[in-house]
């Protein structure tokens, strides 16, 4: 009898113990945090096209590694798709790349953003959208309730603010200077390829030999494009006053189209329309290789006495200018291209280089309006010199005293977003 | 007529330039659009300009021939090079491959066009040679500072080179491959940046030019 009271007594023991040491590991584990899903918000993407939403929710002790987030949309016929999942450590407001003055930096919130299209065929701008979080960590799972938020389009990307001051500021100054000029002339640097211009055209007159001018093979809507017309204006009313031949192989019909108008104008200019031919432009091709190749045959057979290559080029800037130093033409070559600029130095004589591109038309036309734009060209390199230093010493000073918001502020206004 | 040929193209100019430029403040879906619209049409009168550059390549390329001006002949091969892409062209309705085999078109594209294409592409390099032996030719300072670094540069990039500059110089400690790296990160980045940096503020002063309608020799003048 003792014997099975005794037996029960260790069973009854053992049960006890193993029990309490089952419950002991299931307790703590039900102990372990859960995120607070009060603070769950979904409202629209600031600075979108109404296509993203913001989901933000506080940060926590349950942010842990070994922990995730799930997140989950729903459309308006309520059945949730799964949008994303990230480590619960990770995805906060302040790793948005916005910046300061448009987003506020907070290391304690959870944010990130939906692009709703890639998850809804059927996604409009303005319909409303429920999101739910789950949160999950190993057997440990909480899930929010749903919020809804509607994705609207925004009118103006705020993070782009330091882009529209300088803009601003750009156009003022761009005024001041023009009216400035009306009052008062300014001087100007010479600029020796562009003073080489009647040299070339001269030399042309005399040997009897023609003239080629390309305006490279970009588009009409590229801007160095629309600075060589502007230098095949002043260089074709030259060569109508000296009465010289003058030949624009064309890669662009459009550039071509344009062109036309702007040598018939040059040519009444200097009063003699009756020179103007209509097949002083031409077409060539709108390939790369076979412009070049085409150019460089009429180089050859022809022996101009000058080219000029103004615009946009790419690899074919060495295989015209090379054929032209071979032929002995005086060469006048600019591009904003500046992988293609070396070639440019080493088989022409003289090279625009950078900003003397666009430049050159208000330079030849001497027209006062023209020539003040070129003070705002100078007061924009003082002040991009003036941005460089100042943004070297603050972020150097930021670095050495390891002052993190001013490396961010620094950091931020020099950014384009 | 000043209506038409100045106020109204300058008024389109005007608009159209400050709503392509506010659209880069303005997220929103309608500027969106509004670009995609621009790119359209811009595609559209691309399409109608090549029509008429392609009369102006037949028009000059005839009157060669008929005036049998020096090298006509080259020009003969215009409208035969024409023939032989556009009758296959046409025949295969522009497709390149038809299954696994080529078409006509296809056949001349890649075993005429891309052989032709590859030849001049080729030829810079002969031209890349002769450019540098004119680079080289030191009749200045600045010229013999190009010829110092592209010389480095040059040992630097071939093994040989690398060998020989381990065996006459290599007591300075110094590896060429450390000196082209500096080279290239630090003064030829300088420079680029620089020239960079005037191209862009050129670029932003032509374009409020055209905008505001003070450049206007693209046009014509008044």
């Amino acid at each position: 009898m003792l014997k099975t009271r005794l037996n029960l007594a260790v069973i009854a023991v053992f049960l006890a113990v193993s029990s309490v040491s089952a419950a002991a590991p299931a307790s703590q584990k039900n102990d372990l945090p859960k995120p607070d899903f009060a603070g769950f918000e979904a409202k629209d993407m600031p600075y979108d096209k109404g296509e993203a939403v913001l989901l933000t929710w506080p940060a926590g002790a349950a942010d842990v590694p070994g922990a995730l987030y799930q997140v989950y949309a729903a459309g308006a016929d309520g059945v949730w798709v799964k949008a994303d999942e990230f480590p619960a450590d990770s995805r906060f407001a302040a790793d948005f790349d916005l910046p300061f003055w448009a987003w506020k930096h907070d290391s304690t919130l959870h944010a990130m953003q939906v692009e709703l299209p890639s998850f809804f065929k059927d996604f409009k701008t303005g319909q409303e959208y429920g999101f739910k979080l789950k949160y999950v960590n190993g057997k440990t799972s909480a899930e929010s309730a749903e919020v809804k938020a509607v994705a609207a389009a925004n009118m103006f990307n705020l993070a782009r603010l330091n882009n529209l001051v300088l803009l601003v500021v750009t156009i003022i100054v761009f005024f001041w200077t023009v009216s400035h000029a009306k009052r008062k002339g300014l001087f100007i640097r010479r600029i020796a390829g562009l003073d080489a211009i009647d040299e070339a055209i001269g030399r042309a007159t005399e040997m009897g030999r023609p003239i080629f001018y390309s305006t490279g093979i970009g588009g009409m809507s590229a801007i160095p494009t629309i600075a060589s017309t502007s230098i095949l204006s002043e260089v074709a009313r030259k060569v109508a006053s000296y009465d010289t031949q003058l030949k624009v192989p064309h890669f662009d019909p459009i550039v071509m189209t344009v062109s036309k108008e702007i040598v018939k104008q040059a040519y009444t200019e200097a009063e003699r329309p009756d020179s103007y031919r209509d097949d002083i432009n031409f077409f060539v091709s709108q390939d790369q290789f076979s412009y070049a190749a085409s150019v460089d045959g009429m180089i050859h057979r022809e022996k101009p006495a000058a080219c000029f290559f103004i615009g946009h080029f790419m690899a074919e800037s060495l295989l015209l200018a090379e054929v032209g130093a071979t032929t002995g033409a005086i060469q006048i070559a600019g591009t904003e291209q500046e992988s293609q600029l070396p070639f440019f130095f080493t088989s022409c004589d003289y090279t625009l280089i950078g900003e003397e591109l666009y430049a050159a038309g208000a330079y030849l036309s001497k027209e006062p309006m023209l020539l003040s734009t070129l003070k705002v060209q100078d007061f924009g390199k003082a002040f991009v010199m003036f941005a460089v230093g100042a943004g070297s010493l603050l972020l150097l000073a930021g670095t050495w005293f390891n002052w993190q918001p001013l490396l961010k502020v620094v950091g931020h206004i020099f950014k384009a977003y | 007529m000043t209506l038409i040929k100045k106020y109204i193209p300058l008024a389109i100019c005007f608009l159209v330039g400050l709503m392509t430029l506010a659209s880069y403040y303005v997220p929103n879906k309608t500027s969106e659009n509004y670009l995609e619209v621009m790119n359209k049409w811009e595609n559209i009168v691309a399409g109608f300009a090549f029509l008429l550059g392609l009369f102006s390549l037949f028009f000059s390329h005839y009157n060669k021939i008929r005036r049998k001006v020096d090298g006509w002949g080259y020009s003969l091969f215009v409208f035969v090079g024409f023939l032989v892409m556009v009758v296959p062209a046409l025949m295969s309705h522009g497709k390149q491959m038809d299954g696994t085999s080529l078409t006509g078109l296809g056949w001349g594209y890649r075993f005429m066009f891309n052989a032709l294409s590859g030849t001049m592409f080729s030829v810079l390099a002969f031209y890349i040679v002769s450019t540098a032996y004119r680079a080289f030719r030191i009749k200045s300072a600045q010229a013999g500072v190009l010829f110092a670094a592209a010389l480095v540069l040059i040992i630097g990039k071939v093994p040989l080179g690398q060998l020989m500059w381990d065996k006459l110089l290599g007591w300075t400690h110094l590896g060429v491959t450390q000196i082209v790296q500096w080279l290239m990160d630090v003064p030829v980045v300088a420079g680029r940046r620089g020239i960079m940096m005037g191209l862009a503020v050129g670029g932003i002063v032509t374009a409020l030019k055209i905008i505001f309608g003070i450049e206007r020799q693209y046009m014509g003048k008044d």
